[in-house]
């Protein structure tokens, strides 16, 4: 009697179980399959590396602005923001360049600019008071660097110092201000605003700024044509390698189905059978770099530079959510961020850490997307916000906070990606892609609201 | 007997596979109020939302008022007039207490655009209110209703539906004991009236107050139904844990040691007013109090969740300035919160995340976290702590109360504190799991930490305590001796303060 309580279950979960939990993780990546192999039976052109390379190129931003968003929403958060964002990060690095500062310096600089502006999204929940106390400086320092530009070549050192300086200004009030001013003003500083009209704001702020500082015109002048290369430049444009056939894309795309069924086989009772969980999961992991590594030394006079970046930040992103603090702290603010809170995790720091990120990421997508275009638009963005958002509400995270991965936003990013490109090939004008998004979205969320009550039942 | 308003028969409900009941009998008289008891997880919360329509029997048959119905929904539950009062408390808070009662049956000016006449709804309200003797105001929004005064507001709703059985889920989990007496006058009159209450509770001694009959569950089978009078308490424990519960609180043997916390004329504007104590190690303090006495809130502000006007706090010694809880954690305190679904735990990520959270510093290294031990970690304190769980990687949430607690308990001996608040650790756990706790508490005593164990069950503060401290509107007005005291000399204290109680 009385087991309920005083046994120790530790039954292990039956394969059913394990193949459902998985099947939801996997969801966004293959229902991804599901559509590549309709179009491609449809539309033989769409499984052509070259059309694929191309949705990457056009895609890039998305997918990496996504990534960003990923940590946000995990954490309970929103980032409206994102579009002006890009906006004003692109625009600050390809200013740069019009002062002759060589490429990869602009577009490292834009990209601390993206963290800079992150840091200010952070603040402006966390601590607004102090922030827009300080808020005016780099605001104003911009603008009177811009005049100087005119008499003398502003020098990325001068930008960057003030974008640091700022930053610890900003530290300073937020955290030091407190503990020194009386009560009244300590409350002022503890005020918070929650992040959807934080970023609501902060969005108008960007996009303002950003007008005002090209006053509303391209920064075309005196770009090098080598800054097209970080969207269009290819692994290795070097060796000319002719355009590959569909062959290779089947092959990675059996790689990739190869791996997830072994992953998933190797939880089960067939695969303890057939002795997979002796396979340790870093042979496993060789092996699939090791496929991939060969695929691209085949293809890599084709290997969009954009698809190099996304793999890389991909894999940084996830080890950082399943490895760092920084990612487990934020599954736990998202779920619950007064628990959160009595477990003595400094929220604040972290919250701000998190919109950082973000903006890091949106800066360095804000240098993809003017790479493009060959110049910095003041213009362009609006209403990326919720592209990205949407990549990552499909690919499995929750609004609610706790819930999302790196690899379902990628997967809901190139999902959104390839129902475009399909409605191209398939000759559906733009208005109907809106409604095909829109209509993806909400299904998308519905189906997750089904699967999770289906689990839930069984658990009762 | 008269014909039973309600009666259920071999009720028979299974969860993916496991048997929650099996052949219930449970039968309602008009105008009885009627106890069902049983451990989490004995099958009464099932055996309600079948009632009420939110779950449905496997097989079996439930008669309303000599027919056989099926239940199939919430609503059609209320309709027969059967109504759910649940332990949390579902009104929309932004409303008006009027509003509230007739929620989805407002009456309306004009039926085809749905307008409200707000005047007549205000006057039904009143008149419900004002016949059943609740002292509320219509026009009062509920959120700025105390805890007792929403629950009033539930029952009442109940009442406008002209329900003819209601069913109470620990009504008074959340109630001071003075509005948990006013709440059973209010049960009183409601049985006058004729209206029938199934009441679930984990309280037994408060069941002495109000039940006529008692159902006893244990592992989904019904093991008695009698008249309350005729079990005595000890029969009443023993039908429910299914043996004699002699060793409820164990036995302490840990050393007294060094003093491990000295707070000194801590004070918070309005809340808290001069309080000082100290803890030593392996001592278990109790904090007796009335609801609303401030002990909470001494928890919150010596863990550094609120902030505090005066005083001083030192933790083994070393004095804590400016407070916050990564402080207080960093110092060696730990604070297992009342409330453990808002503040305790991250209910929505697996039990390992929750265990580690408050010390995930011990298992980095190189900024990256070891999550092999970290599930190894996990798998000793399941173990240890006796967690019923079906994996090491089970969502908080799919746990039971009893075994969410634990979860939260893991958290704080992960993180090595040696200074542990625990604010109302057995509420709403059940009886096992309680005795588990308490087993728990000595192994920690033995290891040298010191516990303040803020509770309202005076048993508990008794049984376990080596000393108590007594506070009041936020006072301490009195320090007692565990072994010399009795649960009246506290209550007299908590209710009545150090003059007038000498």
């Amino acid at each position: 009697m009385n087991q309920l309580h005083c046994s120790i279950a530790m039954k292990p979960p039956n394969n059913s179980e394990i193949i459902g939990t998985w099947f939801r993780k996997l969801l966004p990546l293959i229902s991804l399959l599901i559509i590549c192999v309709v179009l491609s039976l449809l539309r033989p052109r769409f499984l052509t590396w070259e059309n694929i390379s191309n949705i990457i190129r056009q895609h890039a931003q998305i997918i990496i602005m996504a990534i960003g968003m990923t940590f946000v929403i995990i954490s309970r958060g929103i980032d409206l923001s994102v579009g002006s964002m890009m906006a004003l990060a692109g625009v600050c690095g390809t200013l740069l360049m019009t002062v002759g500062v060589p490429v990869v310096p602009a577009i490292l600089a834009g990209c601390v600019a993206g963290l800079f502006w992150g840091l200010v999204n952070g603040f402006a929940i966390r601590a607004p008071i102090p922030l827009i106390l300080v808020l005016p400086i780099p605001m104003l320092a911009i603008m009177v660097a811009l005049e100087l530009r005119r008499a003398f070549p502003v020098t990325l050192v001068l930008i960057l110092s003030i974008y640091t300086l700022t930053i610890a200004a900003a530290i300073l009030l937020a955290i030091l201000l407190p503990g020194f001013v009386g009560t009244p003003l300590k409350l002022l500083c503890r005020i918070k605003v929650s992040p959807f009209i934080a970023t609501l704001g902060t969005m108008q702020v960007f996009r303002g700024l950003v007008l005002q500082m090209t006053e509303g015109l391209t920064v075309y002048k005196n770009i090098p044509p080598s800054f097209g290369k970080l969207r269009n430049g290819n692994l290795a444009e070097i060796v000319p390698v002719g355009i590959f056939d569909s062959v290779a894309v089947y092959l990675i795309l059996i790689a990739f189905l190869g791996i997830f069924a072994f992953l998933i086989l190797r939880r089960t009772r067939l695969g303890r059978y057939l002795y997979f969980h002796r396979i340790p999961a870093a042979v496993i992991f060789i092996l699939f770099i090791a496929a991939v590594a060969v695929l691209a030394i085949r293809l890599r006079g084709s290997i969009p530079l954009p698809l190099i970046l996304i793999l890389i930040i991909a894999a940084l992103a996830s080890l950082v959510l399943r490895y760092t603090r920084l990612g487990r702290y934020s599954y736990a603010i998202g779920s619950n961020v007064e628990a959160a809170y009595h477990s003595g995790i400094k929220v604040g720091i972290y919250i701000v850490l998190i919109y950082a990120v973000c903006g890091l990421l949106t800066g360095l997508a804000g240098m993809i997307h003017f790479s493009s275009l060959g110049s910095g638009v003041p213009t362009e963005g609006v209403g990326y916000e919720l592209r990205v958002i949407a990549a990552v509400v499909i690919g499995g995270g929750s609004l609610m906070g706790g819930e999302g991965s790196v690899s379902g936003t990628i997967a809901g990013a190139l999902f959104m990606a390839i129902l475009l490109n399909a409605c191209v090939h398939l000759q559906i004008s733009d208005y109907i892609q809106q409604i095909v998004i829109g209509a993806l979205l909400v299904l998308a969320v519905a189906f997750d609201q089904l699967w999770k009550r289906k689990l839930q039942g069984e658990s009762q | 007997m008269t014909q039973p308003i309600l009666q259920m028969v071999g009720i028979n409900k299974s969860f993916s596979g496991v048997r929650v009941l099996r052949d219930v009998d449970f039968e309602l008289q008009k105008g009885e109020i009627h106890a069902v008891v049983g451990e989490n997880g004995a099958g009464k919360s099932t055996l309600m939302k079948i009632l009420a329509g939110i779950h449905r029997a496997d097989s079996g048959q439930t008669i309303w008022k000599g027919k056989p119905v099926e239940i199939t929904s919430p609503s059609f539950s209320l309709r027969l007039g059967i109504s759910m009062v649940h332990q949390e408390l579902t009104l929309a808070e932004h409303l008006t207490v009027a509003e509230n009662l007739f929620l989805g049956r407002e009456p309306l000016r004009q039926k085809q655009l749905g307008i409200i006449n707000r005047s007549s709804l205000f006057r039904g309200a009143k008149k419900l209110l004002d016949e059943n003797h609740f002292e509320l105001v219509p026009s009062a929004t509920v959120l700025r209703l105390p805890i007792a005064q929403r629950q009033l507001v539930e029952i009442a709703r109940a009442l406008a539906a002209e329900s003819e059985v209601i069913i109470m889920d620990e009504p008074t989990s959340s109630l001071s004991a003075r509005e948990a007496e006013e709440f059973f006058g209010v049960i009183h009159r409601l049985k006058a009236k004729g209206v029938s209450i199934i009441y679930i509770s984990h309280r037994l001694e408060e069941l002495h107050e109000v039940a006529d009959r008692i159902t006893i569950l244990r592992d989904g089978r019904k093991i008695v139904t009698a008249p309350f009078r005729s079990l005595q308490m000890s029969e009443i424990i023993r039908h429910m844990v299914g043996r004699e519960l002699s060793a409820m609180f164990p036995k302490k043997d840990a050393k007294i040691g060094e003093e491990i916390l000295r707070v000194e004329n801590l004070s918070r504007a309005g809340v808290l007013h001069e309080i000082s104590f100290s803890l030593r190690a392996g001592e278990i303090v109790g904090i007796a109090g009335l609801v609303g006495a401030g002990r909470t809130e001494l928890a919150r502000a010596v863990f550094g969740i609120d902030s505090i006007d005066s005083g001083r706090i030192f933790v083994l010694g070393k004095e804590i300035a400016r407070t916050s809880p990564s402080k207080a954690i960093a110092a060696g305190m730990g604070y297992l919160t009342e409330d453990r679904k808002v503040t305790g735990l991250a209910a929505s990520l697996e039990i390992p995340t929750n265990v580690t959270l408050s010390n995930l510093a011990k298992l980095v290294s190189f900024g990256r976290i070891n999550l092999r031990q970290e599930k190894e970690i996990a798998r000793q304190y399941i173990a240890r702590l006796r967690i019923s769980t079906p994996s090491v990687r089970q969502k908080v949430l799919r746990l039971s109360g009893g075994n969410q607690q634990k979860v939260a308990l893991a958290k704080w001996l992960f993180a090595q504190s040696k200074v542990i608040i625990f604010d109302e650790p057995t509420k709403g756990i059940d009886v096992a799991a309680k005795s588990d706790v308490f087993d728990f508490f000595v192994e920690l005593t033995r290891l040298g930490a010191g516990i303040l164990m803020i509770s309202s069950e005076l048993p508990e503060i008794l049984g376990m305590s080596d000393r108590i401290l007594v506070m009041r509107r936020g006072r301490m007005v009195g320090q007692l001796d565990a072994r010399r005291t009795t649960q009246e000399e506290i209550l007299r204290l908590a209710a009545l303060g150090a003059e007038r109680a000498a």
